[in-house]
């Protein structure tokens, strides 16, 4: 036997169909609140993938191998934090800005893209120029980027 | 059927609503820094540990505050409890947090034997 649906029972009447509607206004708002509230407003976050060396970790050295000779020293940049702004010094020499140590660190990466870097930001430096002078190195195409630490801290 | 399907409804809500907030779990509202060569987060299914670190440099992981040198025993429990699985730790650290409390987090880690270190930036849209 087939049954009128209840829409159909109910035409005709303000009320009952009022009283249909009622459901899927329910049903509507909960959607609503719903992609309202799981609409992202934040900022999507990415991730900086970092190398970190083994040398600080227990993974064995054999000494009686002598090390690979390094045919292109290390560069090392050390950032300072004179309370306000950050300072860089690449390989003992004082760059004046991000943008010249952008060129410099360009320059080396096309003479020697795998040459090691070292980051050895001063204790007080906030991360965001630490991030800044290791994300300018990727950029500049190097591909070793490591930072110094120092185990005494810990 | 009206109230079974306005009780269903509500339940699914529930249930997306609960994961969507748990996936949200250590998302302590920090201003990352922002990076160019950065990348999307695409491999979810690794054993994670997230430390934040606030602006004061004050270390938080799961929600609550750890001293510095408790790093390594957090570290070390969760690599036993990944049975040896590599697992990463993400650093969210405020881009005003002084490198002098990040730095343990990365001994900790090599300590620890983790060497699958990640911060996590905002992508700088300027280049």
């Amino acid at each position: 036997m087939k049954r009128p649906s209840p829409m159909i029972e109910t035409r005709g009447s303000g009320t009952d169909l009022d009283s249909a509607m009622t459901p899927m206004i329910d049903v509507v708002f909960l959607l609503l609140v719903f992609f309202v509230w799981t609409a992202s407003f934040q900022i999507i976050e990415q991730i900086l993938p970092s190398e970190m060396s083994s040398q600080l970790g227990s993974d064995p050295v054999d000494l009686a191998q002598p090390p690979p000779e390094a045919d292109f020293d290390d560069i090392v940049v050390q950032i300072g934090w004179d309370g306000t702004n950050p300072n860089w010094t690449l390989n003992g020499q004082m760059v004046a800005t991000i943008g010249a140590l952008r060129d410099r660190l360009s320059i080396l990466a096309d003479i020697k893209s795998d040459a090691p870097v070292i980051l050895d930001p001063a204790s007080a430096v906030p991360l965001g120029y630490v991030i800044e002078v290791y994300d300018a190195s990727k950029m500049a195409g190097l591909v070793k980027v490591s930072f110094a630490v120092n185990p005494e801290q810990n | 059927m009206t109230p079974m399907i306005d009780v269903v409804f509500l339940l699914i809500i529930f249930f997306l609503v609960s994961s969507h907030l748990s996936k949200q779990e250590n998302q302590l509202e920090l201003n990352l820094p922002v990076a160019s060569s950065s990348n999307d987060d695409t491999n979810q299914d690794i054993p994670r540990v997230t430390v934040n670190v606030k602006q004061d440099g004050s270390l938080w992981v799961r929600g609550r505050e750890i001293a510095q040198n408790k790093l390594k025993s957090i570290f070390k429990s969760a690599v036993e409890n990944e049975d040896g699985k590599a697992i990463e730790v993400r650093i969210r650290g405020s881009r005003a947090a002084p490198y002098s409390s990040v730095e343990p987090i990365m001994i900790a880690c090599t300590e620890s034997g983790i060497w699958n270190v990640t911060y996590a930036v905002y992508r700088d849209e300027k280049r």
